[in-house]
């Protein structure tokens, strides 16, 4: 398993970080978003919470979008299918990826911090920033999956659209970009049971140095088993057609 | 000796396959030893890519059962035995042959023997370029020297030489052939009859998703012992009904079982024959010709 993990997480970081034209825009796109539209939120809390928004707002559009979906694209393609003729589980693929997106989500992430620090005066206790860090690792479990599991079931072409119309909802549902306060009441009601609210709970709360709730706490785990058993069920039967 | 299902390479039975109203595949028996080179022939959608892909384990079939020295394919028992090629065309553009042999190997568990494979595929001057920017025919050579590199007993390769050129053609059929004699098993499909020959020391015939013809290349031409005889006649002259020759176009051509018969009656009845040529049949033409006669009414 080890040998294995190690063979899948070498081959994706190659491909990944040899393509500065996928890595640059990937990292870069959350901080350019957090610098037009977060940065601007004041002072104080108010700006440590903006910061943390599009700190989980990177989080999903890197796990979710660049590394979930982009199974739909690798399912299509005939090295995978070669791939899938070799020794071992698809397991350690999954768990590769996931490591790839949370090289790259930190990354994305620390931009965005970094930026705040800039234009911002966040300056927050070494705890809250672990706890950040910590819901950012939980979000990108949760993330990734359920782009892999939305990338499984839709077709390469069809991917990408699909994945707008979730993740950009689900970022504006769960409040990264505009706080939930701020909504409609029945908006709200939908919100609560988003797992980016529960990501963007989790995040509001280290910031401010509030416990974490179970409720949020036990939502982002429903909806990471959920994502995980739907990428067990959907990846398992291989029913690809041959070319003729 | 009798063999028994874990002794052989390939063992399938009434493998069958369907795809919404498509029926790809539907009645496919094999059977491949150690130490035996299969040739898959059959034209376009006869069921030949449907068969592979179900004999590793890429896609399950509605019935029938197969089994790779005693493993169910697609088990992991299975695919540590087994290599296969991917389409040449797409490798990832970003790695090196070195480093995607390498990953290769570490998923089969074997120390990957990058300087034997250099060697037998003629990777030398390939082995450390990202693969970006490479002919068709040097991507084909990694593609097979992946298909080797697990150390496998049983190899699947379809179209394997497509797009190489010819010394690259003969190289791989050298290699080939010592897999071969070293005991591995190779399963392949061509369009190219002479590798079929020159690698193959049997053939299953695939006909609209069913075996139609299999066995060892030397008994099939045994069992049909078909003689091609080529001659000239005078312009205008037409041969008699009898002889049922046919013209290709340059010359006049029968194809018979009894040569000697045939050339005795020609002789008997004054045709007016001349450079007349005798050959076997190639194996293209052998099958053909038997599936026709399996097929007169």
């Amino acid at each position: 398993m080890t040998r294995h993990l190690s063979a899948e997480l070498g081959l994706t970081l190659r491909i990944l970080f040899r393509q500065p034209g996928f890595w640059i825009p990937t990292v870069l796109f959350p901080a350019m978003l957090y610098a037009f539209f977060g940065a601007n939120s004041g002072g104080g809390a108010w700006a440590a919470n903006a910061m943390a928004s599009f700190a989980v707002y990177a989080v999903l559009g890197v796990g979710f979008f660049q590394f979930g979906v982009s199974v739909a694209q690798d399912r299509a393609s005939p090295f995978a299918t070669w791939q899938s003729t070799l020794p071992g589980s698809a397991v350690p693929q999954w768990i590769a990826r996931i490591i790839a997106a949370v090289i790259f989500v930190t990354l994305a992430v620390a931009l965005v911090i970094a930026l705040a620090h800039l234009m911002t005066d966040v300056d927050l206790p070494a705890r809250a920033w672990g706890r950040l860090a910590a819901v950012c690792l939980m979000a990108t479990g949760t993330a990734t999956l359920m782009g892999i599991a939305l990338g499984s079931v839709a077709s390469a072409r069809a991917a990408v659209p699909l994945a707008n119309l979730v993740y950009l909802p689900l970022a504006y549902l769960g409040g990264l970009w505009v706080p939930p306060i701020a909504m409609p009441a029945a908006i709200n009601a939908i919100s609560e049971w988003t797992p980016t609210r529960a990501m963007g709970e989790l995040a509001w709360a280290a910031m401010e140095g509030r416990a974490w709730s179970l409720q949020d706490l036990g939502l982002l785990a429903a909806w990471t088993l959920a994502a995980a058993a739907m990428t067990g069920l959907t990846t398992r039967p291989l029913r690809r057609r041959p070319s003729a | 000796m009798t063999m028994t299902q874990s002794d052989l390479a390939i063992h399938a039975h009434g493998l069958a396959k369907r795809f919404g109203a498509v029926q790809a595949v539907s009645r496919i028996d094999l059977v491949v030893a150690p130490g035996e080179a299969l040739g898959l022939l059959g034209s376009n959608g006869a069921g030949k890519s449907t068969t592979l892909s179900m004999l590793m384990g890429l896609c399950a079939p509605d019935a029938g059962k197969a089994l790779v020295f005693g493993h169910p394919v697609g088990s992991p028992a299975a695919r540590r035995l087994t290599g296969a090629t991917p389409q040449a065309t797409d490798l990832p553009d970003q790695v090196t042959p070195r480093e995607i042999l390498t990953y290769a190997a570490l998923r089969y568990g074997v120390a990957p023997a990058i300087d034997r494979l250099t060697a037998d595929f003629g990777l030398d001057d390939l082995i450390d370029r990202r693969v970006a920017g490479f002919s068709g025919g040097q991507m084909r050579r990694v593609a097979l020297a992946l298909a080797f590199v697990g150390q496998p007993r049983l190899v699947f390769l379809d179209e394997p030489t497509s797009g190489l050129d010819s010394a690259a053609q003969q190289a791989f059929r050298v290699m080939a052939r010592s897999y071969v004699a070293q005991g591995g098993a190779l399963v392949l499909t061509s369009h190219h009859w002479d590798e079929i020959e020159a690698i193959c020391s049997s053939i299953a015939v695939i006909d609209r998703g069913e075996t139609v013809l299999a066995g060892r290349i030397d008994t099939i031409r045994d069992r049909a012992r078909i003689t091609r005889l080529g001659f000239d006649l005078p312009p205008g002259l037409v041969p008699p009904l009898w002889l049922g020759a046919r013209h290709d176009g340059a010359r006049w051509q029968v194809e018979t079982g009894d040569s000697d018969t045939l050339l005795r009656r020609m002789v008997t009845e004054a045709l007016p024959f001349a450079n007349l040529t005798l050959q076997p049949l190639e194996l293209k033409d052998l099958i053909h010709h038997l599936r026709h006669e399996e097929n007169r009414p």
